[in-house]
């Protein structure tokens, strides 16, 4: 267990669609634990998703608590989510995103304001929670990357978009 | 390898982009950072271009005489080394919102203020809008802010100008979420 590389593109695994988990045997454990690492030494991002690390299986860690943005808003911590799906997005948002995988560019992106997400978690339970804010919006954008979506994929606008309309 | 910065402007139409980028293409240039937009009337085009060995200035220039003959301004520069690179701008990214009815001095009154307290202008965009007897300036500029100056204080600073210059002005941390 170790905090591994993250993945740039255009590494060709980060536009993988992932395979869900079903054997649950213990390298779920350690991949859980890698992308935790890889979390806390990449300066305590908010979140890292399997692919990012090469593994093309659907896990995820996100962790808000840290952050400066984070730490304003109602947050559950420490998250480890295994085959993760959203089953209700409420209300939109548009923020600038960054990604550790597309270093050097940020981005205008959509995003639902409020989630209900199910996953399983590191004792493989079934957990449903409902989250808002950034952490919603870094949920979001970490099971994106299960799906070989990144933030580029999603970008709604450029800048002065106000000044677009006409 | 040579840099330029390379500007073109002129009456928007379909084909511009096309036509500018069949030619750097042509010659083996490299579009390193470029953003283009139109302005009132006007498509343009601001690049930054790279030439693994041309580095004649006037014979890049002469490749462009065509886009003259089509009605198009051009305008290219040799930067020095260097020149090209990003600098690594370092703080927190904010937003600042102004606007209000049209008068002279809005742009420069609040880049002034800006640029007294030593925050890093990285993008502006201004635009005329609402009805025209009742003209409205919107500006919208994103800045950098240097070590140990906080949101809060650009909103102090500017809560001045809006009395000034009658115009609402609000300012964001825009950071990105870095994911």
């Amino acid at each position: 267990m170790a905090a591994k590389e993250v993945l740039l593109y255009p590494n060709s695994i980060l536009k993988e669609l992932c395979t869900p988990i079903e054997d649950w045997d213990d390298s779920v454990a350690t991949l859980l634990q890698d992308l935790v690492d890889t979390m806390v030494a990449a300066g305590h991002s908010v979140g890292v998703a399997a692919p990012q690390i090469g593994e093309t299986r659907r896990a995820l860690v996100v962790d808000v608590s840290k952050s400066k943005l984070g730490k304003k808003q109602e947050n559950h911590g420490l998250l480890q989510m295994v085959n993760p799906k959203i089953i209700e997005r409420e209300g939109q948002t548009v923020v600038r995103e960054g990604c550790m995988s597309v270093p050097d560019y940020t981005g205008n992106v959509t995003r639902a304001e409020r989630i209900v997400v199910q996953f399983q978690d590191q004792a493989r339970q079934l957990q449903v929670i409902r989250a808002d804010g950034f952490e919603a919006i870094a949920i979001q954008h970490e099971i994106d990357h299960l799906d070989g979506y990144l933030f580029l994929d999603r970008v709604s606008s450029l800048k002065t978009d106000l000044f677009r309309r006409k | 390898m040579s840099h330029f910065a390379l500007t073109i402007i002129g009456r928007d139409r379909a084909g511009i982009v096309s036509e500018v980028t069949s030619i750097l293409y042509q010659l083996g240039c490299n579009i390193a950072d470029s953003s283009c937009s139109i302005l009132g009337g006007q498509f343009s085009m601001i690049l930054i271009i790279s030439h693994p060995e041309l580095d004649d200035q006037q014979k890049l220039a002469e490749s462009f005489a065509p886009l003259e003959e089509n009605g198009l301004s051009v305008f290219l520069r040799t930067l020095k080394p260097g020149g090209e690179e990003h600098p690594d701008l370092q703080g927190e990214i904010c937003m600042i919102s102004v606007y209000g009815a049209d008068k002279p001095g809005i742009v420069y009154r609040v880049a002034r203020e800006l640029g007294e307290k030593q925050i890093n202008i990285t993008d502006l965009n201004t635009k005329l809008i609402g009805a025209k007897n009742a003209p409205v300036y919107v500006m919208m500029i994103e800045a950098i802010l240097k070590q140990g100056v906080e949101v809060e204080d650009v909103e102090d600073w500017m809560a001045g100008l809006k009395d000034e210059l009658q115009v609402d002005i609000s300012v964001r941390s825009i950071t990105p979420m870095e994911l």
